[in-house]
């Protein structure tokens, strides 16, 4: 069960308030076995299976709908800042105090990119379910194959569909506030910073300390591992990430360790 | 007789929904479910036992049903905002009925139109897209729920209280293409005369209609079906509930949009604030259709705590929050190290953020081209079966081996090409290749089969130019 490892290890560095969150892989594994169990398989443990995965789905989608309506309000709350920012300490303002404005700014700028890259764990989270639920419905759907060819295959597919439908999966919303807050964010940030050398990574180590930080670096690390050619690659999986971040192991190494341990 | 069991049962469900229902006007849930759960019953009921005979269900009779056992509870509603509590309740009816999507991706253009026609001519007050989204999703998905059905119904799996539709959506069918026949069949005629959308009835692969839309289709529903509203624009769309109507608590949820809350902050502007606005009045401003108090207010709600507390505006943030503070004064090149380290978390986010939208339209495409894969492979087993006794050309191999080389050629094309969607589009409209059906004979089995562990040796070897679009 590696595929469950690498999901747990991913679990223990999410979001604290988030991990409750997740399809619990476990479960629908158990269920699946139950289901092979008995022979043939009744429907009524199939029943039950699905019974407990559209449970697990609709938790699932609450959460995500809720979180989506939160970034939205955030996000304008944000650029609201920003503005009344701006307009009061900001250069041409009412009471433009530069060290305020500063200060004002650094806030704002923290507050968006954790911001941003809620939304981008949030996205993370949905992918990582489908998978989840993916992985879980072709378990049910082998087993099911074994005793009637010809519905195990067919069961997939509209589980499938169905389950793409779903607005967890269908993020299109919230990419588009990325990109707007990326968007954003180009503006707020300096220009040009390379003449500035950090000498000490004294406020870098306290940023990666950040529980957004550190939960999507881990994210693009297990994307990576969990497509790396697999031994049950089959004309599902997907191919081998490649990606151009070199950093990502040291990046990794500079992170802190979870102060808290999830059994 | 199994079948006049389960038409009791049908019949007995309304009881269990009602218990239901009060419960959760109790527990003070969103009263949007309110006037719904009733409805599933009734529609259920008229569909199943026309389904074994492939009967058609004339589209006015399902639409007396679902205007009947709705009209009691307007008046139950006791709001104000009639036309705005009625309706939504309406949508929710369609969350609970096990489901087979029919699908079509990225074509939203198509569900705006369709709920837009299926809007005007289902005469429910203030009936809205969401509810006529699901209801076609409802309607096409029949055929997985019948099946479902008898196959829970026959083992005697009496759940109690919850619906023994909603807790059957496994699919156990024997005669699926028979289904999809009655439903190609109620798609062809009553659903053209009604929608009067050769978009939609065009196609026989599966539509499904998408339970969140982009703002841009849902606007031109509203502008088509709404008079001006200040708010016209922003996007109403009830989520529906998944796989099947498992949990009654299952509650339609609203899906906000950048839009639509961009017109709930003019309300409350209007109104003088977040702390002096009332939901109540904000709803009246904002008049969007569908939109309830409920709604209103949990999203006041929110964002009351985020105006007000605008460090840890949510609890997830909290904790940076705290963080953040304690960050002292920052002189400024500690200042630029900040920034920078900012940047660098930036850049891994949006790196992750690409990677996830890759990764989704992989998947998505992967998928469609399975059902795909299926589909040919029925169709080829079809074909075989229907015209077993037919002497035999030596015509068919050669349409069937230039499928999978048209198929993949085409799958070869579309990954290389930077829209995923097109992509979809070009795999969905040769969803339903014409087969040459005649020269059915033994040996089409083979083929049959041949052809489609070839495609799927396709597929694999597909899997390696993946590489380069990533």
């Amino acid at each position: 069960m590696k595929f469950g490892k690498k999901l747990r290890r991913q679990m223990e560095d999410t979001l604290p308030q988030w991990r409750d969150k997740f399809l619990s892989y476990k479960d629908l594994k158990k269920l699946v076995s139950l289901i092979s169990a008995t022979q043939p398989p009744c429907s009524k443990a199939e029943a039950h299976f699905i019974h407990f995965l559209d449970a697990e789905i609709d938790k699932f989608n609450t959460f995500f709908v809720e979180m989506e309506e939160e970034f939205i309000i955030h996000q304008k709350e944000l650029q609201e800042r920003i503005k009344r920012v701006a307009e009061i300490y900001g250069v041409g303002g009412s009471q433009p105090l530069e060290e305020k404005y500063e200060a004002e700014m650094r806030k704002i700028r923290m507050e968006i990119v954790n911001f941003h890259g809620e939304m981008v764990l949030l996205v993370n989270y949905s992918s990582i379910n489908y998978t989840v639920k993916l992985t879980s419905i072709s378990g049910l759907a082998k087993i099911l194959k074994k005793y009637d060819k010809r519905t195990g295959g067919l069961l997939r597919s509209p589980f499938i569909e169905k389950v793409l439908k779903q607005p967890f999966f269908t993020t299109d919303l919230i990419s588009r506030l990325v990109k707007e807050c990326e968007n954003t964010m180009e503006t707020l940030f300096p220009a040009v910073l390379d003449q500035y050398q950090t000498g000490e990574g004294g406020e870098r180590t306290l940023i990666m300390a950040e529980q957004v930080f550190r939960n999507t670096v881990s994210a693009l690390v297990t994307m990576k591992e969990l497509r790396k050619g697999s031994s049950t690659y089959g004309h599902f999986s997907l191919p081998p990430l490649s990606l151009s971040l070199p950093d990502l192991d040291l990046l990794q190494s500079c992170m802190l360790p979870s102060p808290i341990t999830i059994v | 007789m199994h079948k006049w069991k389960e038409m009791e049962t049908r019949l007995a469900l309304p009881a269990v929904k009602v218990t239901v229902e009060q419960q959760l006007c109790k527990s003070g849930n969103s009263g949007v479910i309110s006037s719904s759960l009733p409805e599933l019953p009734v529609i259920v009921e008229e569909r199943f036992p026309e389904l074994p005979d492939s009967q058609l269900i004339p589209m006015d009779e399902m639409r007396n049903l679902l205007v009947s056992p709705y009209s009691p509870y307007v008046s139950n509603t006791g709001n104000a905002q009639n036309l705005h509590s009625s309706p939504s309740g309406f949508s929710s009816v369609f969350h609970h009925p096990p489901i087979v999507p029919h699908e079509r991706h990225g074509n939203t253009n198509n569900t705006a139109i369709n709920a837009g026609n299926s809007l005007s001519t289902y005469s429910c007050k203030g009936a809205f897209q969401a509810s006529i989204d699901n209801f076609s999703k409802d309607s096409a998905e029949v055929a997985w729920s019948l099946d479902s059905v008898q196959g829970i119904l026959n083992s005697d799996d009496d759940i109690p209280g919850s619906n023994p539709i909603q807790s059957s959506s496994v699919m156990i069918t024997d005669d699926l293409n028979k289904k999809k026949e009655w439903w190609t069949n109620i798609e062809n005629e009553d659903w053209k005369e009604i929608l009067n959308d050769t978009t939609i009835v065009e196609s026989q692969s599966k539509v499904v209609y998408p339970a969140a839309q982009t703002s841009p289709n849902v606007s031109i529903l509203h502008s088509q079906i709404y008079q001006s509203i200040p708010c016209h624009s922003g996007d109403l769309i009830a989520v529906t509930s998944p796989l099947s109507t498992t949990t009654v608590a299952a509650k339609p949820r609203m899906r906000w949009t950048p839009e639509l809350h961009e017109c709930f902050v003019n309300a409350v502007d209007q109104l003088g604030g977040g702390e002096k606005a009332t939901p109540k009045g904000v709803l009246k401003l904002m008049k969007v259709e569908g939109l309830t108090i409920y709604h209103v207010k949990s999203h006041l709600q929110k964002y009351r705590t985020a105006r007000y507390r605008p460090d840890s505006s949510e609890g997830m943030s909290e904790k940076k929050a705290t963080q953040s503070e304690e960050i002292p004064p920052l002189d400024p090149k500690k200042g630029i190290d900040l920034t920078e380290a900012l940047r660098l978390q930036m850049e891994v986010q949006k790196r992750l953020h690409e990677q996830l939208e890759i990764q989704r339209n992989l998947q998505l495409r992967i998928e469609e081209q399975g059902k795909y894969l299926q589909v040919m492979f029925e169709q080829q087993c079809k074909s075989t079966m229907n015209k077993f006794n037919t002497p035999s050309t030596a015509e068919e191999p050669s349409s069937v081996s230039s499928d999978p080389i048209d198929m993949a050629a085409k799958t070869d094309t579309s990954i290389n090409s930077k829209g995923a969607e097109s992509s979809k589009q070009t795999a969905t409209k040769r969803k339903m290749p014409e087969l040459d059906p005649s020269n059915p004979s033994n040996a089409d089995a083979i083929i049959g089969c041949r052809f489609f562990s070839l495609t799927l040796r396709w597929w694999q070897v597909l899997g390696k130019p993946f590489q380069e679009v990533v």
